[in-house]
């Protein structure tokens, strides 16, 4: 390899220069907190029991999770959120930004009901969807009782109180996958459809044709973003149920929540972390994998 | 123009200003409480107790509205050794854990030789409940018990005695819903929500019919007649339809706000709410109210959840002495007296019970002392919040009907055996 002139030398130095702020940051905010948690993944850390110190226990705590149902259980939730509300949020999404793609003369009214369930706090969303399901108060059974229905126990059956979750969460993430199709939709030449309108194309053609092709990217974009989130699902349940009726809704997010917050021990509490990470992980891989080998997302 | 000259002669003058208001020496104290235990009157006695010790300031954070909920917050304050709160207000099932954590600081040094003789004017109950391996870890602030509320007018109006056991009180309901035929009427409410509160909805009736959660030896107890019975009693008044279906997403307060609308004949709830149904303006049944120890299974042999707040002194306070001072007078007679008056919040002195004062504004805290000084103790146990999420996800998933009180019982069984070994 050749030797740098003392000009490229020093633009090499100037360019780690600049890196250095954001690789920081970065260490500081994220690698070391991750490193953290994977150390105390291997160790016996519970507060109200100071006296065992932080012994390193090894695999203990990943053995202890594997036989642990409370594990199973809360993670075939999350799975079960994850099948329903992000494919549930992505379609909606995609509605959305076709709605708000609309030559609307007036744009400002969509786009802030497009924003509106964004920018709101999870748990605010928990909380309104809360009220809406309640039994007595609720306006979903009052909407049931105005149209000669009876009453639903939304919140306090397994199914009901499931679905519930399932569409506040949809509502609420939605928006996002909304805004991130509609950056696509904007992106897609209005030449190709002019000229399908030429040859003669439904619009349904035109949909299934060039729409949903050209937007494969930013769906893929919308579909990892919306996954990962719905792994860590916890503010939504949280605040409709606290995971009821009795732990029959938990997430995983919530059984750690429980462990550390609650119950203070921070191992176990960590590898059930360590755990969703993984979880995560080979679920994202699933779709980069899917992206690296078709980058331009069927576009050819 | 402004120059460095002036820049920095502004500089210095409020330096000057920094360091002489610290010379007027403000202590500011921050204490936590919680969103229903009445904070609008711990700022009262607060500022009364500004107005009495110059120099003091205090602030008065408010949490959650449920036990658990506050003490979430808590637990990432106080693990992360956080010195903003200096003292802080714990559920009476809390102690222990903070004796473990290490959390409170132990009172007995500022106690010294006082010690034995402040801590023999409580009740014994609270007097116990916050000695923890012989260390002093927090000073009762109020005491309190579960009762059951009436509605007196509807009672009498059909012929209704105040039950003494639970077949009375089904009886009783069933009867005044029949006549009454509102479709908002509910016979009976206690707290099945997956709160703290709904571990009483379990204990209560398991300690009435006889037996505790654990043996003389403190081994788990699940096996016995009496811990079958909660589950046999609540499934008994819901198939009568004294309690209501949706009795599962039912919170503590929630009892409340239902009996001040008027919707409510029996509920089975805490010292606070005859304050707020008597003195609230949007409460409907001012001067309707009655108040009775619980029903048992057969007369006379109620049982009760004993409840109550603790003050305490935060090891990571940087003023401890101040606040030491600040929770003494938190607990003390006067300010049980006042608590009383204004929130009918339960005193923790015995004499405080037969104050005319409180007794004119509490008419029913002449029959309330014998309830607290036998109602029994939750578990007393550092592994406490799991002991409690146990019972109260069982018992709210039994109260939902997804599960069976024996699938109940035996998932208690399972999961609580190994935090009592």
């Amino acid at each position: 390899m050749a030797r740098l002139s003392p000009l490229e030398a020093s633009e090499r130095r100037l360019g780690y220069l600049m890196l250095a702020p954001a690789a920081i940051l970065l260490a500081v905010t994220a690698l070391y907190p991750i490193a953290s948690l994977i150390r105390e993944s291997f160790s016996h850390n519970v507060l109200t029991e100071p006296w065992m110190a932080r012994p390193w226990v090894g695999l203990e705590n990943f053995a202890k999770a594997m036989g642990d149902p409370r594990f199973w259980e809360s993670s075939r939730n999350t799975l079960l959120y994850v099948i329903f509300t992000v494919p549930g949020a992505v379609a909606v999404g995609l509605g959305l930004a076709l709605l708000a793609n609309q030559p609307f003369k007036v744009k400002w009214p969509v786009r802030l009901g497009l924003l509106l369930p964004w920018a709101l706090p999870l748990v605010f969303a928990g909380l309104i969807f809360r009220w809406f399901f309640e039994y007595q108060q609720g306006l979903v059974n009052n909407a049931l009782i105005f149209v000669g229905l009876s009453p639903v126990n939304w919140l306090t059956r397994e199914t009901p109180a499931f679905i519930a979750i399932c569409i506040a969460i949809i509502w609420k993430t939605s928006s996002f996958a909304a805004l991130v199709l509609l950056a696509g939709l904007q992106t897609i030449p209005k030449s190709l459809y002019e000229a399908a309108e030429v040859d003669g194309a439904s619009k349904w053609r035109q949909f299934v044709e060039i729409t949903l092709p050209m937007l494969m990217p930013a769906i893929v974009v919308a579909l990892i973003f919306r996954t990962i989130t719905a792994i860590q699902t916890f503010d939504i349940p949280k605040a409709m149920t606290d995971g009821g009726p009795g732990k029959s809704n938990e997430t995983l997010a919530m059984y750690i929540h429980s462990t550390t917050i609650d119950a203070l021990d921070f191992g176990y509490g960590s590898t059930l972390a360590v755990l969703m990470f993984i979880l995560s992980a080979v679920m994202t891989s699933f779709y980069l994998r899917h992206t690296r080998r078709d980058p331009s997302g069927g576009r050819h | 123009m402004i120059t460095r000259k002036h820049l920095l002669a502004g500089f210095a003058a409020s330096l000057l200003l920094s360091v002489s208001s610290a010379a007027m020496a403000q202590t500011t104290l921050r204490i936590f409480t919680g969103g229903q235990q009445r904070p609008d009157v711990m700022r009262k006695i607060a500022d009364e107790y500004e107005r009495r010790t110059p120099g003091i300031k205090v602030e008065v954070e408010v949490g959650g509205a449920t036990s658990e909920q506050q003490q979430q917050y808590l637990n990432t304050v106080m693990a992360s050794k956080d010195s903003a709160l200096d003292v802080v207000l714990i559920d009476v099932i809390r102690p222990a854990q903070y004796a473990a954590t290490g959390w409170a600081e132990p009172l007995d040094s500022f106690l010294g030789a006082e010690k034995d003789a402040v801590m023999a004017r409580y009740l014994p109950a609270y007097r116990e409940a916050n000695i923890i391996g012989g260390k002093v870890i927090a000073l009762p602030y109020f005491a309190d018990a579960q009762f059951l509320y009436f509605r007196k007018d509807l009672l009498e109006k059909h012929g209704v005695q105040p039950p003494k056991t639970w077949e009375e009180l089904k009886a009783g309901a069933e009867k005044i819903m029949k006549s009454e035929g509102n479709p908002n009427l509910s016979g009976f409410q206690t707290a099945g929500a997956p709160i703290e509160g709904t571990v009483c909805t379990y204990l209560v009736p398991m300690w009435g019919a006889g037996s505790g959660l654990t043996d003389a030896q403190g081994k788990l107890a699940l096996g016995t007649e009496a811990a079958r019975r909660p589950f046999q009693l609540w499934a008994e008044l819901r198939a009568a339809n004294v309690t209501p279906s949706n009795l599962a997403e039912i919170p503590t307060d929630r009892i409340r706000q239902n009996f001040q609308a008027g919707n409510l004949v029996f509920g089975m709830t805490w010292g606070y709410v005859w304050n707020r149904a008597q003195g609230d303006a949007d409460s409907l049944v001012k001067d309707k109210v009655g108040v009775v120890p619980l029903p048992g299974f057969s007369a006379n042999a109620a049982a009760t959840c004993i409840g109550g707040w603790q003050v305490m002194v935060s090891a990571f306070s940087k003023n401890k002495a101040e606040a030491y001072k600040f929770v003494r007078y938190l607990s003390s007679p006067e300010v049980a007296k006042a608590q009383a008056i204004a929130a009918s919040h339960l005193p923790v002195f015995a004499e405080v019970y037969t104050d005319p004062d409180v007794l004119k504004a509490n008419p029913w805290f002449k029959d309330a002392l014998p309830v607290v000084q036998t109602a029994r103790s939750r578990p007393v146990s550092a592994a406490y919040p799991r002991v409690s999420e146990v019972i109260r996800t069982n018992m709210n998933a039994f109260l939902a009907g997804s599960k069976t009180g024996d699938a109940a019982l035996a998932d208690m069984n399972r999961d609580l055996s190994p935090l009592f070994r």
